[in-house]
Order: structure tokens, then C-alpha cells, then sequence
């Protein structure tokens, strides 16, 4: 055996000795593993089916002045599944009282004359007021009232003006109308989005915390000594580390994705699912980089864990899966570009929703790849300074 | 009133799946200095916190100053008048306050009124001797000074009774004496009672009463002289050629029989100094005796004798068939260091340290904690890059083939670090697989390790699960996997009981008479310096002494003369006198002071002129008493240097 095989078999020998060890490790931590499915399967699942981001049921008090046959017509238009009308109010002070409490969150006043005024060609003010503490729900609430009302008063203008317009069919008239495709997510359905976004956050959570923690607990122990005067190099003590978590966060997608999102919220898979899970592993195994940069600074598990979130919490925020880039302030959007995570939720959408394959992600690819490796050689080049 | 301060009666503590404590009864009366002795898990802390009302308990009954404790009220009752100060350096204080904060702190959560306080604070200042540090923040304080500012913070509130939790534990040997010492003297003046735990055998003389202890059971109890009566014996210590035939012979006859260095240390029970030593002698007829003692036991060689008793003498198989020890090096030494020096910032913690260790020697490094021994096994091992000097370790450079001398040494780490989530098994083949033994080296050296540790029926437990004992053999074995010739040992043996200490050294010594294993062990066990070869004694970053231990011996001989033992009397009151009549060396040693001098006729003059019933003995001389010696001396000479 020449010196080079002799080399790559003690090499590849430490590095079966390591992933066994760091599987087993985990395999024996029962809370971890505990909340590794439990965040993989139910916490993707609640976020999936309890968080939405529409406007569903929205608490609504009338104060109608008129008692008429127009006056019920207009806030018999409030319906569900946007609005839900819970009574009647006889003054303003009660109705303000209802918002203050947090127990209307609209309230309309239709004002006395309403059917009068619409009779003699007159304008009528509808007064709206919105709860806008929850500014998106609120913006919503109040754009959805606004396209309401004007609706009905086009349609009663209409009707004095004695073009025959039930509701709904202006056929024959002069109008503009707005005809929506909606692709990728034909019912608009928050879960899609809801998610498989949280299924990312997940990952990248779990990319960060599993590493540094691997990492934390050897140095907390004393058996980071025992293998650095072993014949490891700092990359044959990492290495296994790194590759054993990133195959335990891919089982992870692999469950929320065939568990809960697809059987529960028939999100299909329009692309191909190796792509996916190729990319998610280079997500994965580079941003370990971020949490061996945790664990290289950190003395113990405590302090590993607060640096992880104080890593996270941009990088998830900016990530655009709240906010898109558009909407974020020029500053902003520049950093955002330098998150993998940005990068990576355009593959996963691209892969899963829109049947995209590597040629049209090529730059999102580029992007997370790039700044991975390059996140990935900066906290292996902390990692091993702290030896020198 | 009654002086009975603590009455426990069959007490009894169990955790989840063992029992910590069983059976323990006890009576401890005012003015005494109780000691409870045992090795780690001996259940010593889960008894003191139960007097100190911080721990439930759950069968038995013990009373504290008269009043029955079974209730959280009824412990709340009596913790006015007990201080408590829990186990570990300085864990009870505040590191980022400075001593004075700490105990005016302490005395205001006492409500202890302003004035009463300031005037104690002083008091206690004065007599631990640290009033010239009370602005400095308790972090950077060594050690013994931690553990003397815990005493002064554990009596501000001037409590009846006293509770210590192992508070000598990682306190170097001079700092230790002098913390016995002072205990010693508040526990007469203010009339105290203390309840104090140690680890250290040699450390029963401070005690009027003691407890010996083992996994929650007391072997027995009594003054140290009454418990050392329980085996009756001689110690006879003797160095015959060859040695390792020597030990052979005696190990038949003797069940106590250890090799300390060149010496070997036999407990013949039962029989007085001078059979033992005709015994002895005649079975090592026809080998060269070169010297031989007969010595009184101490307390640890009780322990065992009395673990023995138990038949739970632990015997490690060295007798394993061993395949050809590795392609030899033919350097001289094993491990070479040659001015090497270790600065951080304009800190030096190892300057300009020389010493060599020859294959097959076992070389201990000495020192107080932060002398820099850990430091320069981590330079030798490579975990640290040197910032001057060089060594040849295992026949290769240090600076040019790291990885080469890595794969050819072992090492163990302080507090044996092992994997504690994997099993015994599962850790000896991730050690072997790290160092790249095949398949077959592996099935091999596993089953050398698991006869060599005496693991046989642990193999699948965890090693969380393991006793300190076997615990530290298993990292012994994960050390060896690969036939290492150069072996580190970072305090191997720190909370380990004394049948685990023998077995480990008794695995250490075959490894260095019959592999020809060179070993660097560190240690803060002196009585354990005598089991090494040759010895280097490190001193604020420096060797201050290198020579074997015999060889220190001599020289501190010497230097200031022969180790007499004064006792009988306050002999405690009479160290300034004696220090002012020109006895440098002088240090209290329990209830005893133990002087160096060459003019043992003037020390018995200046002694009886004060106390004439006063015993003045000579004793043969301890590593300890070569520690305390050099170290006083150097701390001596620094503080000259300082001002």
C-alpha cells in the first residue's frame, strides 16, 4: 500500500468514526429529537393552517341612521367569509366604545336620507371606521369596504340613471373588468405559502442550531481536546458534524414535506423533488457555516443559543418571506441580498410551486451557492484559529 | 441546653435509582471540627445539605440545635445560626465583586446591623490575612484566597454552626495548610462547631471526629487515632533491584502492595513494624535491597484495608497477551522541552521550561493550580502553539511534525473527557477509528482494554452511567488504543476514590516497567508525586525544581534541614515565637506543626520552655512538606523581589 492509499484510508476511517458517533450522539438525545419532529411535523402544520394572512370573519358593528331599504341593501353587501356583522349600534360613543375594546373591528354609519338622497340623485358620506392596530388585516378591511360601497354606488348611480344592472351583470355597459389568472396557487391558498415557508425557516433554524450545539457540547465536556491532539485535522472533526446534521435536517424536510404539506395540504410538486432536495442540502450544509461561527465564539450551550437567534432573527426577517424586496426600504433590500435564505425560498417556491428547473434558477442557485461557501470557508477559517 | 448541635439517627437520601446516603447516624457536639472523609459519591454533600436544610431527606431523623428537621419550617427555624459554604472554588461569590462587596453583601442579606458588621468584617479580614486585597474582584483571586474569603462570607452573620463542603478541593498543599489553619483557630476562639467534607485522606488530623465514608455508608467513625486503631499493621517501604520481581514477591503474600516510584509500599496487617520488616526481608532474599522503613499507616491505607475487608479491591488484568509493541525510536528521550515559553497578552504562564523524560519513566509535573502545568502539556500535545522554545516529542519535532507526533501519542484530559452518551464499547471504536486502526487492531486492542480497565459486563452501559473509577480507566484505554509510546495524563486521578487511584497506578506502572510507555502525568495529589520516577515542580510559569523525588527530598534536607513533628498542646500558638527565634520553616499541619531544621536540640529548648509536655519527633518527609518548603520559600523571595 503506497503512502497516499494508506493516507485515504485513515481518512476515510475518521471520517465513518465521527458520522457514526455524531449519529449516534443525536439518536440518544431524546428532547432534541423530540423537537426536531415536533418542529418538522406540527409546528409546520399550525403554521400552515393557523396563520392567514386574508381577512376571515373581520368583526362588524352598523350604526344605521336610515332604517331603509337601500341602508340594509348597502351593509347586506358586509358578508362572509370577509365580514361578519355582529349587530347594530344606536350611537357613536357606543360604537367607538366596541373599536376601543377590541370588539368591532369596523363599524359603518350609514347616515338618515341615504334611500332619499339615492332617490333624488344626491351624494350620501358612508362613514367607515377600521381598527388598523393589525395594519395588514386593517388595510385589507378597509380596501375590500371601499371596493363594496363603491360597487353599490355605482350600481344604484345605474339604476337612477335607468340602466336595468342587477347586481353583478353589467354586460353591455361600458366598464372596465379586471380578469384575474391566478397561477402557481389556484385557490390562493395561504397554507401553500404559510407552509413551506415555515418548513424553510425550520430548516434554516435547525442549519444553524444543530452544528453550533454539536460543536458547543464537545467544548462544554472537554472532548474538543481529546480530538484536537488527535490525529483530526479541524475540517475531519467538523466535516462529520456538518454532513451528519444536514442528512438529519433533510430526513426533517423530507417529513413535513411528505407528512404534512403535501398528504394535508395537497401542495403539489410541480418540479423535480431531486432538484429540491439537492439545493436544500447546499443550503443546509453551508449555512452550518453560521452556526460553527456561533460555536466558535461561544463557551457554552446558553450562550451558543443566544447567538444563533441573534443570527437568525435577520436573517429570517429579511429573508423576504414576510416582506418581499420590493416592498423593504433601499437599505434593507441590499442586505437582503445577502441572505441565503432569500435565495433559497426562491429555489424551494421555484422547484415546488412553479415546476422550475435548475436552468431558470441558475441565478438564485448562483446567489446561494456563492454566498454559502463563501459563509461556509469563513466560519471553518474562525473555527480553526481558535486552535492556533 | 443540651451541647448536642447535630443528632442524625439512621438517616437516609435516595435519588432517582441509588441510594445517595444510607444509615448514617451521628452526633456532633459544640466546639467540634467534624469531618466527614470519602471520595467522590460518597454521599458527604447530600448530609451537609440536609443539616443546612436546603435538601430533603427521606428516611431517619436528624436534629439541628435541638429541633427536629422534617419540614421546610423547621429547617427555616435553625438557618439563622448555620452557615453554609456549598462545594467548588468560590461558588457561593459574586467574580465580578470585589471581597469587600462580597461580604458586605453577605451581611446584609444576614441583616447583620451595620455597625456589628463592619467590626466583624475586620475582624475576619485581619485573621485570613486578606485585608490587603479587599478591593480586588473575586475572580482574580487564586484559589486559597477564594476559599478563605467563602469562610469569611460564611461567618459574617457569626453562626453557630458551620457547614464546609470539601473547601480544601483544588487548593494547592501551602494554601491548603494555611486554610486548615486558619479554620482551626475560629473554630477555638468563637467557640464554633463545623461540619467539614474532604476528598484528601492525609487531611484527618485536622479533624477532632471524623465519619470515613464510601457510596453513601460509613466505614467508620471516631477521632483519627481510634479509626487508624481499627486495622492495626505496619507500613514497610522498601526499594529492592530488580523491582519489578520484587513486587511480584510481595504481591503474593500482601493484598496491599503498590510500587510508588522505585519504592514499594506494603500494608502488613496485623503484626508490628519489626515482624513486618523481618518478614519483608527474608522474602526478598537474594534481590539488593537498597533501603527499607517501616512506618506507621495512615488513614488512606485503612480505606482500602478496610474496602479489602469488603472484598472490593479492585485488580486490573495486566496480564493480557500484547502483539509486538511498535517499530521502536531510538531517540533518548521520549519527550524533550527545551525553553519553552507560553504568553498570553504580557501574561507569561510558561517561561523558559526545560525538562526530559526518558521512555518508560514516569514523570510527573507539580505545581499549584495556575502554575502552568496544564499549559505546557498542551504545548507538548500540540493543542497549543509554544511562543518560544522547542521540543522533540515521541522522535519528532514539535513545530515541523504536529501531525506526526499526534498520531503517536496519547493523551487524557483533565476530567477524563469521554463521550458520556455513547457506550463503553461505542467509545473505545470511535477512538479507534479516529486513530485509523483497522477492523483486527480493533476487535484487539478492544478487548485488551476492556480486561486491562476491568470493564468485562459493562461493555454496552453508558458511560454516564459509570462510576469515577472505571470512568477513568475507560479514558485510559481510549488514550492507549493505538499503542501510544509517549502518554499526557492531565490530573488523571482528581475525584477519583483511593481503590480507583491504586488500580489507576497500578495499570500506569506496567505500562511504564514492561511497554516501556514514557508517561507526563500532572497531579495536585502530592501523596501521588511519590508514585513518579522523576519529578519537575512548576512555580509561576517556571521549573523550580527537577529531580527525583528521593533526590528533592535530599535537597530540601539539605537546604533547611530534617522534618520534626512538634504536637501535644496548643502548639498552634507557638509559630510566631518560633519563627521569630530563626525557624524559617515552620507550618501548622493539622493539630501539629511540622518544622525543618538542622538543629533539632534548639527547636526542643525553644518548644519546651512554652510547653514542656510538648512530643518532638522526626518524621520522614512527604512531598507535601517538599512542596509547602520550595513554595513558601519562592513566595517569600517574590514578595522581597516585589517591593
Amino acid at each position: 500500500m503506497s503512502t497516499r492509499t494508506r493516507e485515504i484510508v485513515l481518512a476515510v476511517r475518521r471520517f465513518q468514526a465521527m458520522l457514526v458517533k455524531e449519529l449516534k450522539q443525536l439518536g440518544r438525545d431524546r428532547v432534541l429529537l423530540a423537537f426536531i419532529l415536533y418542529a418538522f411535523t406540527i409546528d409546520i402544520f399550525l403554521a400552515a393552517s393557523g396563520v392567514s394572512l386574508s381577512l376571515n370573519n373581520a368583526a362588524t358593528l352598523v350604526q344605521d341612521h336610515d332604517h331603509s331599504a337601500a341602508s340594509r341593501e348597502l351593509t347586506g353587501r358586509f358578508r362572509a367569509p370577509y365580514f361578519r356583522i355582529d349587530g347594530q349600534v344606536a350611537h357613536d360613543k357606543d360604537g367607538l366604545a366596541a373599536l376601543d375594546q377590541g370588539k368591532a373591528m369596523v363599524v359603518i354609519s350609514v347616515p338618515e336620507g341615504l334611500q332619499k338622497n339615492l332617490a333624488t340623485g344626491r351624494q350620501t358620506p358612508v362613514a367607515m371606521q377600521v381598527d388598523t392596530t393589525n395594519s395588514v388585516l386593517g388595510f385589507l378591511a378597509t380596501s375590500d369596504a371601499q371596493t363594496i360601497i363603491a360597487r353599490f354606488g355605482l350600481e344604484s348611480a345605474l339604476a337612477k340613471l335607468g340602466v336595468a344592472a342587477n347586481a353583478g351583470n353589467m354586460s353591455g355597459l361600458p366598464v372596465v373588468n379586471n380578469e384575474i389568472r391566478v397561477w402557481y396557487n389556484p385557490n390562493q391558498d395561504d397554507s401553500w405559502f404559510m407552509g413551506i415557508s415555515e418548513m424553510l425557516n425550520i430548516a434554516t433554524v435547525f442549519s444553524v442550531l444543530l452544528p453550533a450545539a454539536a460543536m458547543v457540547r464537545e467544548k462544554e465536556r472537554g472532548t474538543v481536546e481529546q480530538l484536537v491532539v488527535s490525529p483530526l485535522s479541524p475540517l475531519g472533526i467538523l466535516l462529520p458534524k456538518v454532513v451528519s446534521m444536514t442528512g438529519v435536517i433533510l430526513c426533517g424536510i423530507a417529513l413535513s414535506l411528505f407528512l404534512v404539506l403535501i398528504p394535508v395540504f395537497g401542495i403539489p410538486v410541480k418540479g423535480s423533488l431531486g432538484l429540491f432536495f439537492g439545493l436544500s442540502a447546499l443550503y443546509v450544509f453551508t449555512t452550518a457555516g453560521l452556526g460553527l461561527f456561533a460555536a466558535t465564539i461561544a463557551r457554552n450551550l446558553a450562550q451558543a443559543g443566544m447567538l444563533s437567534i441573534l443570527i437568525l432573527a435577520p436573517m429570517l426577517f429579511l429573508s423576504g418571506a414576510w416582506t418581499p424586496p420590493e416592498a423593504m426600504p433601499e437599505w434593507l433590500r441590499g442586505m437582503m441580498y445577502a441572505s441565503p435564505l432569500h435565495y433559497y425560498l426562491d429555489v424551494a417556491f421555484g422547484v415546488l410551486l412553479k415546476g422550475q428547473g435548475a436552468s431558470e434558477l441558475g441565478i438564485s442557485i448562483a446567489g446561494m451557492s456563492s454566498i454559502g461557501l463563501g459563509v461556509f470557508a469563513a466560519g471553518l477559517l474562525l473555527f480553526r484559529r481558535q486552535f492556533d | 441546653m443540651s451541647d448536642i448541635v447535630i443528632a442524625a439517627s439512621q438517616f437516609g437520601k435516595r435519588y432517582a435509582r441509588h441510594d445517595a446516603v444510607r444509615d448514617l447516624s451521628l452526633t456532633i457536639r459544640r466546639g467540634e471540627l467534624y469531618g466527614l472523609i470519602g471520595p467522590d459519591g460518597a454521599g458527604k454533600s447530600s448530609f451537609m445539605k440536609a443539616v443546612a436544610g436546603v435538601l430533603s431527606f427521606d428516611s431517619g431523623t436528624l436534629e439541628v440545635f435541638g429541633s427536629r428537621i422534617d419540614s421546610e419550617r423547621s429547617a427555616e427555624q435553625v438557618k439563622g445560626r448555620i452557615g453554609l459554604m456549598p462545594q467548588g472554588l468560590g461558588q457561593n461569590l459574586y467574580g465580578d465583586l470585589s471581597v469587600e462587596e462580597n461580604i458586605d453583601f453577605f451581611a446584609s442579606l444576614r441583616q447583620v446591623p451595620a455597625e456589628v458588621a463592619r467590626e466583624r468584617k475586620e475582624q475576619l479580614l485581619a485573621t485570613t490575612r486578606l485585608a490587603a486585597f479587599r478591593s480586588r474582584p473575586m475572580k482574580k483571586l487564586s484559589g486559597g484566597m477564594k476559599q478563605k474569603l467563602g469562610l469569611v462570607c460564611t461567618l459574617i452573620h457569626a453562626p453557630d454552626l458551620i457547614i464546609l463542603d470539601e473547601p480544601t478541593t483544588g487548593v494547592d498543599p501551602v494554601s491548603r495548610r494555611d486554610f486548615w489553619a486558619i479554620l482551626a483557630e475560629l473554630v477555638a476562639s468563637r467557640g464554633l462547631t463545623a461540619l467539614v467534607s474532604t476528598a484528601y485522606m492525609d487531611e484527618a488530623s485536622r479533624f477532632s471526629r471524623m465519619s470515613l465514608m464510601h457510596e453513601g455508608q460509613v466505614l467508620a467513625e471516631g477521632p483519627p487515632e481510634a479509626i487508624l486503631a481499627r486495622v492495626p499493621g505496619a507500613i514497610v517501604q522498601c526499594q529492592a533491584v530488580p523491582q519489578i520481581e520484587a513486587l511480584q514477591r510481595l504481591s503474593g503474600r500482601f493484598a496491599q502492595c503498590e510500587a510508588l516510584g522505585p519504592t514499594l509500599r506494603i500494608f502488613a496487617r496485623d503484626v508490628s513494624g519489626e515482624t513486618a520488616r523481618a518478614e519483608v526481608s527474608q522474602m526478598l532474599a537474594g534481590l539488593a535491597i537498597e533501603r527499607l522503613d517501616v512506618l506507621e499507616p495512615e488513614l488512606e491505607d485503612v480505606f482500602v484495608a478496610l474496602m479489602a475487608e469488603q472484598g472490593r479491591l479492585e485488580k486490573p488484568q495486566l496480564d493480557a497477551p500484547l502483539a509486538a509493541p511498535r517499530d521502536e525510536d531510538t531517540s533518548e528521550f521520549a519527550i524533550e522541552a527545551r525553553a519553552l515559553t507560553r504568553v498570553f497578552g504580557d501574561f507569561v504562564a510558561v517561561g523558559d521550561v526545560s525538562f526530559q523524560v526518558r521512555p518508560g519513566e514516569i514523570f510527573g509535573l507539580l505545581g499549584a493550580n495556575g502554575a502552568g502545568k496544564t499549559t505546557a502539556i498542551k504545548m507538548l500535545t500540540g493543542i497549543l502553539p509554544p511562543s518560544g522554545g522547542a521540543g522533540r516529542v515521541a522522535g519528532a519535532d514539535m513545530k515541523k511534525a504536529g501531525a506526526l507526533i499526534k498520531s503517536r501519542i496519547g493523551y487524557m484530559s483533565q476530567a477524563f473527557s469521554l463521550y458520556l452518551d455513547l457506550t463503553v464499547t461505542e467509545n473505545i471504536r470511535l477512538y479507534a477509528g479516529l486513530y485509523g486502526l483497522s477492523r483486527e487492531e480493533t476487535r484487539n486492542r478492544l478487548e485488551w482494554i476492556i480486561g486491562m480497565a476491568g470493564l468485562a459486563g459493562h461493555e454496552g452501559d453508558l458511560a454516564a452511567t459509570l462510576p469515577m473509577g472505571l470512568r477513568q480507566r475507560l479514558a485510559l484505554g481510549c488514550a492507549l488504543v493505538h499503542r501510544p509510546r509517549v502518554v499526557f495524563l492531565d490530573e488523571p486521578t482528581s475525584g477519583v476514590d483511593p481503590l480507583g487511584r491504586r488500580a489507576f497506578w497500578e495499570i500506569l506502572f506496567h505500562l511504564s516497567r514492561v511497554e516501556g510507555v514514557a508517561m507526563l502525568v500532572t497531579t495536585h495529589y502530592m501523596s501521588e508525586a511519590e508514585h513518579c520516577d522523576h519529578l519537575a515542580l512548576m512555580f509561576a510559569g517556571r521549573v523550580v525544581a527537577d529531580d527525583t523525588p528521593a533526590g528533592m527530598k535530599q535537597a530540601v534536607i539539605a537546604e533547611a534541614g530534617e522534618l520534626f513533628e512538634v504536637s501535644g498542646g496548643d502548639v498552634l500558638a507557638l509559630v510566631p515565637e518560633l519563627r521569630e527565634s530563626g525557624f524559617d520553616s515552620v507550618s501548622p499541619y493539622g493539630k501539629k506543626l511540622h518544622v525543618l531544621t538542622r538543629d533539632p536540640q534548639r527547636l526542643g529548648e525553644v518548644v519546651h520552655a512554652r510547653l514542656p509536655a510538648a512530643r518532638i519527633e522526626a518524621r520522614p518527609m512527604a512531598m507535601e512538606d517538599v512542596f509547602v518548603h520550595k513554595v513558601t520559600q519562592l513566595e517569600a523571595a517574590q514578595r522581597k523581589g516585589g517591593t
